[in-house]
């Protein structure tokens, strides 16, 4: 199987790479893995990553700097129905848009849209809510029967480190909520592609596992 | 619910861990990769390395580290110490690292903040400040630099704003005056500093056991603890400060076995 993690100037694709890595070694699974920003690869491969840090419009930017890229993604993943994973801001791009610094628009690919965290109230130890939510959360799980949360229970824990969530009503498309001054969707998706707002390369055992399932997942046709 | 983060700190001279109190007399303690891997296991929740080391030149041997231990250790890695450029940024983010601190660079040179976060994002930029009491200050501390041998007649807590207003996505805050005394953390100035900005506030200096933690925590609003001799010392492990802090209520990863 061929992987491809999209490169598009994005900050962390060495963590990516390292994390993904590591599971197909330690695992002994048959993935080839690359990090590319060349479409007929990307149009080769079997699977897709797309990694995310920085802010939404920056992404957006650095991906439309690659031309035809994301109607290449667009066409791979929602008409030839090729497994994705977006992570943090890769996730938010397949939503319509965010409103982070100025309304940009994401693929389209399911609905809703990105508001800035709350940060009124105070947490369970009165302590004022921060932005970036950053650290380590864990999953109320709304999809208990996914093949990507075999083994992980919602006592699990995954870091997180983002601004801006995700605002939906498509509530099917949420596979799992973390909670952070509000219920936040830290895992959405439908068919062939998944979006995680957390980072699994960050993310220790945990993020292994997660990573270990998506890579094992076989999304039903 | 958030968890509350136990960051272990290391100090890296010449691409070795070293041990000294107040960077004298340093002491060859062992490889920074072994030790990172170690505090993974242990369930460090980030792991931060501070380069202590002279020159530019020996500062290569960071590089090595951050990509080494990125290879291996899947948790957040800050790395800082001398960074003063974007190309420092840079290299470091490149060799694997997740967030990078600036301190002195960024009184020096104060569009290093700004820039920063807009060329990588203001989740990697951590706004190091080391503080120490000053009455003839507006919020009574100064920041200071070099490792605290230097004054700047600035004003900590409109430091602090101003970091956060030009795009650090975090402060990391040490108190020179109980860095190094075990004694606990600064709670007046970590309270100050968290109260009044709204990115986390990592509390550092004087941790002496895990009950200084929780304190910070409790009293002071810190959304991190960081600290360094207390772990490599091995009096306590970020096993039995994650103890104490579940058992006064302060939601923890992985506080068993």
């Amino acid at each position: 199987m061929k992987l491809v993690i999209i490169d598009y100037g994005s900050g962390n694709l060495k963590s990516v790479e390292n994390a993904f890595m590591y599971c197909v070694r330690t695992n002994n699974l048959k993935f080839s893995i690359e990090v590319t920003d060349n479409l007929n690869s990307i149009s080769k491969a079997d699977h897709i990553v797309l990694p995310g840090v920085g802010s939404f419009p920056d992404c957006k930017k650095g991906l439309q700097q690659i031309d035809g890229l994301i109607d290449l993604l667009t066409n791979e993943v929602i008409n030839k129905g090729k497994k994705f994973l977006g992570i943090c801001v890769g996730m938010q791009l397949m939503v319509d848009y965010s409103s982070e610094k100025k309304r940009t628009s994401g693929f389209g690919w399911l609905n809703g849209n990105f508001k800035k965290i709350k940060t009124s109230g105070l947490d369970y130890i009165g302590r004022n809510y921060k932005i970036p939510h950053m650290g380590w959360n864990n999953l109320q799980i709304k999809e208990k029967n996914h093949p990507v949360l075999e083994n992980i229970n919602e006592n699990e824990q995954f870091y997180f480190v983002h601004s801006y969530a995700l605002l939906t009503r498509e509530i099917n498309e949420i596979i799992a909520y973390t909670t952070y001054n509000q219920k936040i969707p830290s895992i959405i998706g439908k068919n062939n592609f998944l979006g995680v707002q957390f980072h699994p390369e960050k993310s220790g055992n945990s993020g292994q596992k997660f990573i270990y399932n998506w890579l094992s997942w076989v999304p039903e046709s | 619910m958030l968890s509350t983060r136990v960051i272990p700190c290391l100090d890296v001279h010449n691409g070795r861990t070293v041990k000294g109190i107040n960077f004298i007399n340093l002491k060859d303690a062992g490889d920074p990769v072994e030790q990172a891997k170690k505090y993974s296991c242990l369930g460090a929740d980030e792991i931060c390395f501070l380069d202590i080391s002279a020159t530019n030149e020996k500062r290569k041997a960071m590089f090595n580290v951050i990509s080494k231990t990125a290879e291996l250790c899947f948790v957040p890695l800050t790395a800082g110490g001398g960074v003063n450029s974007l190309d420092d940024f840079r290299k470091l983010l490149n060799s694997g690292a997740d967030k990078v601190s600036i301190n002195s660079a960024a009184v020096y040179n104060p569009t290093l903040i700004r820039e920063s976060s807009e060329k990588f994002g203001n989740q990697c930029v951590v706004l190091a400040i080391d503080a120490i009491e000053n009455k003839i200050m507006p919020s009574g501390y100064e920041v200071t630099t070099h490792g605290g041998r230097k004054k700047t007649n600035i004003d900590v807590l409109r430091w602090a704003i101003k970091g956060v207003k030009n795009g650090a996505g975090e402060i990391l805050l040490t108190s020179m005056n109980s860095d190094g005394t075990k004694k606990g953390y600064n709670l007046k100035l970590t309270k100050l500093i968290s109260e009044n900005v709204n990115v986390p506030v990592i509390a550092s200096g004087g941790a002496g056991s895990p009950k200084d933690m929780v304190e910070v925590i409790l009293k002071a609003g810190a959304s991190a603890v960081l600290a360094a001799s207390i772990f490599h010392y091995g009096v306590h492990s970020i096993f039995s400060v994650k103890k104490e802090m579940f058992k006064n209520g302060i939601k923890v990863r992985n506080h068993e076995d």
